[in-house]
């Protein structure tokens, strides 16, 4: 029973490593577009940025800290970064809509509002400033 | 949800707790230890329902390791992890329960997860607990402030 425990975790573990955090992109099966009146309810308004980060958060979260500060930090030097932090608790029709389970979950939109991709609990740090600078760096930007 | 101003602790406490944790959830496991299962228990719910200073694990740490370890480099606020007491309270009770009313099997898959939890938050700090809050959240009704 231990070594089930034991091999479980260490499976857990190599999950977390790999997978937490990490960018998986919109095509596939997944819609890539979100509702107008769902980023309306979130005061989302992807027009206004290259990128748009979107990050749900609650309050037994202890990830979401270190990546809404990073974000911040991000967007205090990347003009064509946007960031909207939603309590999920405050928006759970939304939070279903949208198919979050878990915090920190990130929506990362192009500026025509169609969805670049999303991940799940925090990013790493070089991944998510690597990210960010792809899609924001280009003067001319290419979301349209 | 808790309004008062967030109360921050030493991140290094609860993965120091969580360890301790996914010891004493492994000598219960191997020895099939309900009493010792429902002693955790006893130390989920001081934490998680009286708050985490009054978590033993966390007295411990306090006095006896974090003196040693130097001075604090990043802290946090208490929810998080507090809540994660409470869902491994949940998990323990069920096992110390299974130990000691005669279903063995069932105290050792509930201990088992608490353990999995445990370790994984003592190896890599991501908290399982705090993870579910959002999708056990998102079943019920929306809560009007």
């Amino acid at each position: 029973m231990l070594a089930v425990a034991l091999a479980v975790t260490v499976a857990a573990v190599r999950w977390a490593r790999t997978r937490n955090g990490a960018l998986r992109g919109a095509d596939g099966e997944e819609a890539d577009t979100i509702p107008t009146a769902v980023l309306e309810e979130l005061g989302v308004r992807p027009a206004d940025a290259e990128l748009t980060v979107v990050q749900f958060s609650t309050a037994f979260c202890g990830p979401c800290r270190a990546t809404r500060a990073r974000l911040q930090q991000l967007q205090a030097t990347r003009p064509g970064l946007a960031y909207v932090d939603v309590d999920a608790e405050s928006h759970l029709d939304a939070v279903r809509a949208l198919d979050v389970r878990r915090t920190p979950t990130l929506l990362y939109l192009r500026r025509d509002g169609s969805l670049l991709g999303r991940s799940s609990g925090a990013p790493r740090a070089e991944e998510l400033t690597a990210l960010v600078d792809a899609h924001t760096g280009a003067r001319d930007g290419w979301g349209g | 949800m808790p309004s008062a101003p967030a109360r921050l602790i030493d991140t290094r406490g609860p993965r120091f707790a969580a360890a301790v944790t996914s010891v004493v959830l492994a000598v219960a496991l191997l020895t099939a230890g309900g009493w010792l299962v429902a002693a955790q228990a006893a130390v989920f719910a001081a934490g998680g329902l009286a708050g985490l200073r009054y978590a033993p694990y966390a007295v411990l740490f306090r006095t006896l390791v974090a003196p040693r370890l130097g001075p604090v480099r990043d802290r946090e606020p208490e929810a998080p992890p507090r809540f994660a007491q409470l869902v491994g309270l949940l998990f323990t009770v069920v096992g110390a329960a299974g130990y000691l009313l005669g279903a063995p099997l069932l105290g050792a898959v509930a201990t088992g997860f608490a353990l999995v939890a445990a370790l994984l938050n003592a190896v890599t700090g991501f908290c399982l607990g705090c993870e579910l809050y959002l999708t056990v959240r998102r079943l019920m009704p929306a809560r009007t402030a």
